[in-house]
C-alpha cells in the first residue's frame, strides 16, 4: 500500500500551502485532488479566446516586493515564483447612504490617500479616520504578536503594548465604529468590505475587519497575471519540485482509523497509509458522511449544533467576455461595488431574501489591473453576489439554467441603471457559475466558499484562542475557510501554513513518544 | 498611537476582560447547544449532485433503424428521471470495446423535457472506419448497460449572448444537437428562430427527415432547408453550404447567429464562407472540432516524427506501465488500447478531462485543438486527446472514478 507521513485531501489554497509546507519540512507528502486541475475556487476555466477567472477579486496581504504582506512572504518561502498585477484604487461604491442620499465615491489604495478622499466625501472625517487606522494598525500587531506567541500570549505585553486592541477587540465592527464617533458617512463608505467576510457590520468582530481593511488600504491588492490557475500550479509545480507527489481525480472517500487514531484514507485510487491528514473539507462534511460516526467527540458534534450549519458566502458569479475594449465600453473602475444600502445588515437580510430582493453584487473588469488579461480589443467582466441558500435548495432542475440567466439579466441592467455601463451587444462569451456550480467542483456545503459565517462568538480571535480545543481527532485536521481564519485566498493560504505547522508539531511529539 | 483616545463610551478598562474572555464566551455558547448527529448533505450539493453526476448508468430501453443510422433511447435502469440538460450538448459514453476503455461523445437529439421523464436519444451513424460507431451499431441491443457522462459541452443558445434568430449549419450526423434545439423550441424551453441548413449527399442519406418536417409544420420559429451536393431534387437546394447560401436565408433585416456542426471536412470548406459574411466573432459558434487523423498534415507538424513509433511511460496514482505509441494517433489512444482506465470525454482538446502532466517527451497539438489554460501551457500540461506523440513520453494521468 503506499505510504505517506502526510496526506493533503484538497488542492485548494489551503490545501496547496499545507503540502508546500510539509514537504518543506521533509515530510513525505501526497496531495490528492478530487479534480482534474488544483486550486478549487483558485482556478480558471477557457471559453472560445477566452480563459476566465472564477473567484479572486483582490489577493489580500499580499504587497509589493519591497513592502512584502504576509502572504508574499509565505509564498517567498515556499520559493513560489509568479508574476503580479496590482490593483491600484481599492474600491468604487455606487450605492445609499444610511441616510438613504446616493453614494457613489472612490477611494484610493495608501492609507494617506484613503484619509485624504475620505476627507473630500465626509468633511470633517479627518480626525476620526485617521484614530480608526491608528487603531487598525495596532490590532494588526496585536494579531501578529498573539499569532507568533503560538498560543502563550502574555497579557502583561499585550495591555502594555496593544491595550486598544484588548479595548475593542471583543465587540463588533459597528459597536467600534460608533464607539469612535465616526460620522455615519464615513462609517457608510469603510463598510463597503463587509461582504468580503460575509457577515454584518453588527455581527462582525471588529478585529478581524480591521486587520483585513487595514491590510487592503496599506498594500492594495494583487491578482496574478494569468488568473488563479497560474497561482495554484505554480504552487503544484514548486511542490513537484520539493519531492512531493499530487494525484488528480483522486477522491477522499473515506478516513481509515486504527483505534481513535488516524491511519490512512480510502480513495477511488486505493487505500492509502499516512500517519496524519490535512484535509482541505467543511468539517461538517468530514463528520456527516467520512468517518466513524464513533470517533466524533461530543464537543464536536455540539459546535456543529451552535454554529446551526449556518455558512457565509454562497456563491453566484456570472462571467462575460465582451468584444470591446474596457475604454470602449466607458468601464474605468477595476471593481464596482453595487449594492441598495450601506446599511450592510440590512443589505444582507435582502441578499437571504433571495434574487428578488438582493440589491448587491461587485461588478469586476480585470482588464483594468491587467491590460493583457484578454485578447486585444476585448476584456473580461463579472458581477458576484450572494445566493440564498432557501432559494438554491428549492430549485428545480428543469427551472435552474432560466434562473441563473435571470439573474444575470438583472445584474447587467443594474449596472446600466447604476453606471451607464452597458454590455449587451459585447457578449462573445458567458458563463454563470451559481452555488449549485461551487457545491459541485468545490464540495463545499452549500456552495459556500467562506465556510461557518464567522459571526458573534464564533469570530476569527476566538476561534485562534481555542485552536487547542478545536481541533480533536488525532491525525486529522481539517483546513481551508471553515478554519481559524475565515474566508478568502489569503486567509486560507495563511491556515494551511499554521495548521500544517501544528500537525508537524504533532507528528513530532508522538516520534517523541508522547500519544 | 498612545494618544489614540477609545476610552469613551462603552470602550474601557472592563473591556479588557472581554477580550480574555472571548474563548470562554465561545466555548459556552458551544456547550449550550445539543451533540446532535451532523448530516454530511446539503440540499444544495444534492441538487448539484443529481444535475452533475461523476457519472451515469444507462439502459438501452429502445432502437430505432433509419437507414445507415441508429437512434438510441436510454434510461435509466431504475426508469428515473435523468440530468436535466441543454439542447446542444452531448454525453460521453464510456465503452469497453477489445480490452480497452475507449471515449465517445454523441450529442443528445431528445429534448431536454424527456430528460424529465427519464430518457435520452442519440444517433450514430455509420462511418467508415469508425472503430466505436461501427461496433456500437452491430452489437448494442435493448437492454444493454453503457456508462455516460452528463451532458456537457457549450454548444447550446444563450438568450444574452447568442442573435434572437439562428442560422444553424448541420452537415451529416451533425444534425443531431440541432434537432435537440428544434425539439426544445417547440416544446417551449427555448426562446429563439431557427433556420436550419441541413447538407447531405444524396436524398437517402438525410436523417430525421420527418420528425424535422413535422416540428417545421407546426413551429413557426423553426425552418429547414435540405440541401444536396450529390444530387439534385424538387424541393431541394442543391450543391454546398456557402455564404450566399446562408444569406439567401438568413433574415435580410435582423442579427443573426450562425451556429455550425459537421465533420472535419465541412469546418474546412466552411471557415472561409463564414469569414465572407463579415460576423463579429460573437455571432458565429461551432461543435468543436474532432482531432484529425493526419496530424502529418498540419501547419508546424514535425516532419521528421512522422509514421514513428515511441513508447509512453504512463503514471496514475500509484500505478505506472509503459505503452506502445504511433505518431499517428493521439495520446490518449495508446493510453486507452493498453487497457488503462484513462479519464476522457470530448476528446477534442476542450473540456479538459483528460489534463495530464508531461513529465518528459514532445508531442504536437493541431491548432484548432489547442484550448489549454495558459499556465498549463506554461508549465506543461496536455490534453493527451488532442496531443500526438513526437518523442517518447513520460506522462502523468489523473485518476478515474468508475
Amino acid at each position: 500500500m503506499p505510504t505517506y507521513d502526510v496526506v493533503v485531501v484538497g488542492a485548494g489554497n489551503a490545501g496547496l500551502s499545507a503540502a508546500l509546507q510539509c514537504q518543506l519540512a521533509g515530510r513525505k507528502t501526497l496531495l490528492i485532488e478530487k479534480h482534474n486541475v488544483p486550486g478549487g475556487a483558485a482556478t480558471s476555466f477557457v471559453r472560445g479566446r477566452f480563459e476566465i477567472e472564477p473567484s479572486l477579486h483582490e489577493l489580500c496581504d499580499f504587497g509589493p516586493a519591497d513592502n512584502p504582506g504576509d502572504v508574499r512572504r509565505i509564498l517567498d518561502a515556499y520559493g513560489v515564483k509568479l508574476d503580479w498585477y496590482e490593483c491600484r484604487d481599492c474600491f468604487r461604491v455606487v450605492s445609499r447612504y444610511s441616510d438613504g442620499s446616493p453614494m457613489d465615491v472612490t477611494m484610493p489604495s495608501g492609507i494617506q490617500n484613503f484619509i485624504d478622499k475620505m476627507e473630500e466625501y465626509v468633511p470633517g472625517s479627518r480626525e476620526k479616520t485617521t484614530a480608526l487606522f491608528d487603531l487598525f494598525q495596532e490590532v494588526l500587531d496585536g494579531i501578529a504578536y498573539i499569532t507568533a506567541s503560538k498560543g502563550h500570549a502574555d497579557s502583561k505585553v499585550l495591555q502594555a503594548k496593544y491595550p486598544n486592541m484588548l479595548r475593542t477587540g471583543a465587540y463588533s465592527t459597528k459597536k467600534v465604529f460608533d464607539a469612535l464617533k465616526l460620522p455615519q458617512k464615513a462609517q457608510d463608505i469603510l463598510s463597503t468590505y463587509w461582504s468580503y467576510l460575509g457577515v454584518d457590520m453588527e455581527h462582525l468582530a471588529f478585529i478581524h475587519y480591521a486587520a483585513m481593511v487595514h491590510k487592503y488600504v496599506q498594500r492594495s491588492a494583487y491578482i496574478p497575471a494569468h488568473t488563479s490557475h497560474e497561482l495554484s500550479t505554480a504552487m503544484v509545480e514548486r511542490f513537484r519540485e520539493l519531492g512531493g507527489e499530487i494525484w488528480f481525480n483522486c477522491r477522499a472517500e473515506e478516513f481509515l482509523f486504527e483505534g481513535d487514531k488516524l491511519c490512512g484514507v480510502r480513495t477511488n485510487l486505493g487505500d492509502i497509509d499516512c500517519g496524519y491528514c490535512l484535509a482541505n473539507i467543511n468539517p461538517d462534511i468530514i463528520y456527516g458522511s467520512m468517518m466513524p460516526k464513533e470517533l466524533i467527540p461530543e464537543r464536536e458534534k455540539k459546535l456543529s449544533a451552535a454554529r446551526g450549519r449556518i455558512m457565509g458566502g454562497r456563491m453566484y458569479t456570472a462571467y462575460f467576455c465582451l468584444d470591446a475594449a474596457p475604454e470602449e465600453l466607458g468601464i474605468t473602475d477595476y471593481s464596482i461595488f453595487l449594492s441598495g444600502t450601506a446599511d450592510s445588515a440590512k443589505e444582507y437580510k435582502n441578499i437571504l431574501g433571495g434574487m428578488e430582493t438582493n440589491e448587491y453584487c461587485i461588478f469586476l473588469c480585470y482588464n483594468i489591473a491587467n491590460p493583457g488579461f484578454s485578447p486585444e480589443g476585448t476584456c473580461v467582466c463579472s458581477f458576484t453576489t450572494f445566493g440564498a441558500p432557501e432559494e438554491w435548495g428549492r430549485l428545480q432542475q428543469e427551472d435552474y439554467f432560466k434562473f441563473k440567466t435571470e439573474g444575470a439579466k438583472k445584474w447587467l441592467r443594474i449596472l446600466k441603471e447604476k453606471t451607464g455601463i452597458d454590455l449587451c451587444g459585447h457578449i462573445e462569451e458567458m458563463e454563470v457559475a451559481s452555488p449549485w456550480t461551487f457545491a459541485r467542483f468545490l464540495g463545499v456545503p452549500e456552495g459556500s466558499v467562506y465556510g461557518y459565517e464567522t459571526r458573534d462568538w464564533d469570530g476569527m480571535m476566538a476561534r485562534m484562542m481555542m485552536l487547542g480545543a478545536d481541533y480533536p481527532i488525532k491525525g486529522l485536521r481539517p483546513i481551508g475557510a471553515a478554519g481559524p481564519r475565515g474566508d478568502g485566498y489569503s486567509a486560507t493560504i495563511i491556515c494551511g501554513q499554521l495548521m500544517a505547522a501544528n500537525a508537524l508539531k504533532d507528528l513530532k511529539a508522538w516520534e517523541g513518544g508522547e500519544q | 498611537m498612545s494618544d489614540l483616545n477609545v476610552k469613551v463610551g462603552l470602550i474601557g478598562k472592563l473591556d479588557m476582560l472581554k477580550f480574555k474572555n472571548m474563548a470562554k464566551v465561545r466555548e459556552k455558547a458551544i456547550q449550550k447547544a445539543p451533540a446532535k448527529e451532523i448530516s454530511g448533505t446539503f440540499p444544495v450539493n444534492e441538487n448539484a449532485k443529481a444535475l452533475h453526476p461523476d457519472a451515469l448508468e444507462l439502459t438501452v430501453d429502445n432502437i430505432i433503424a433509419r437507414g445507415g443510422a441508429k437512434t438510441f433511447v436510454l434510461k435509466r435502469p431504475d426508469g428515473g428521471p435523468l440530468p436535466y440538460f441543454r439542447a446542444g450538448q452531448y454525453l460521453s459514453l464510456k465503452l469497453p470495446l477489445d480490452g480497452s476503455l475507449v471515449t465517445r461523445s454523441y450529442s443528445l437529439c431528445s429534448s431536454p423535457k424527456e430528460a424529465l421523464n427519464g430518457s435520452y436519444a442519440i444517433t450514430i451513424r455509420a462511418n467508415p472506419g469508425g472503430f466505436a460507431a461501427d461496433r456500437l451499431l452491430r452489437d448494442l441491443k435493448p437492454g444493454d448497460k453503457l456508462i455516460a457522462s452528463a451532458p456537457q459541452g457549450f454548444f447550446y443558445y444563450e438568450d444574452l449572448r447568442d442573435a434572437g434568430h439562428v442560422v444553424g449549419l448541420a452537415g451529416g450526423s451533425g444534425i443531431t444537437p440541432f434537432l435537440s434545439m428544434a425539439r426544445a423550441i417547440a416544446d417551449g424551453i427555448e426562446d429563439f428562430s431557427l433556420t436550419l441548413l441541413y447538407g447531405s449527399r444524396r436524398e437517402e442519406d438525410v436523417l430525421f427527415r420527418g420528425e424535422l418536417d413535422e416540428i417545421a409544420r407546426s413551429c413557426p420559429k423553426f425552418k429547414v432547408i435540405y440541401v444536396l451536393s450529390d444530387e439534385e431534387r424538387d424541393c431541394f437546394e442543391h450543391g454546398f453550404l456557402t455564404a450566399e447560401l446562408i444569406r439567401k436565408y438568413a433574415p435580410a433585416d435582423e442579427d443573426y447567429s450562425v451556429f455550425l456542426c459537421g465533420p472535419e471536412a465541412m469546418y474546412r470548406f466552411l471557415q472561409p464562407e463564414i469569414e465572407e459574411l463579415g460576423l463579429p466573432p460573437r455571432r458565429f459558434r461551432r461543435k468543436l472540432i474532432d482531432v484529425t487523423k493526419s496530424p502529418w498534415a498540419c501547419e508546424g507538424y514535425p516532419a521528421e516524427a512522422e509514421g514513428k513509433s515511441f513508447s509512453i511511460r504512463v503514471k496514475q496514482g500509484p500505478e505506472e506501465w509503459t505503452v506502445p505509441a504511433s505518431a499517428d494517433e493521439p495520446v490518449l489512444v495508446a493510453i486507452e488500447r493498453a487497457g488503462i482506465k484513462a479519464p476522457s470525454r470530448c476528446r477534442a482538446g476542450e473540456c479538459g478531462w483528460c489534463r495530464s502532466r508531461l513529465l518528459e517527451g514532445t508531442v504536437f497539438i493541431p491548432k484548432e485543438n489547442e484550448m489549454r489554460r495558459w499556465a498549463d501551457v506554461h508549465y506543461g500540461y496536455i490534453h493527451p486527446c488532442c496531443s500526438f506523440p513526437t518523442s517518447d513520453l513520460v506522462l502523468e494521468i489523473p485518476g478515474e472514478f468508475y
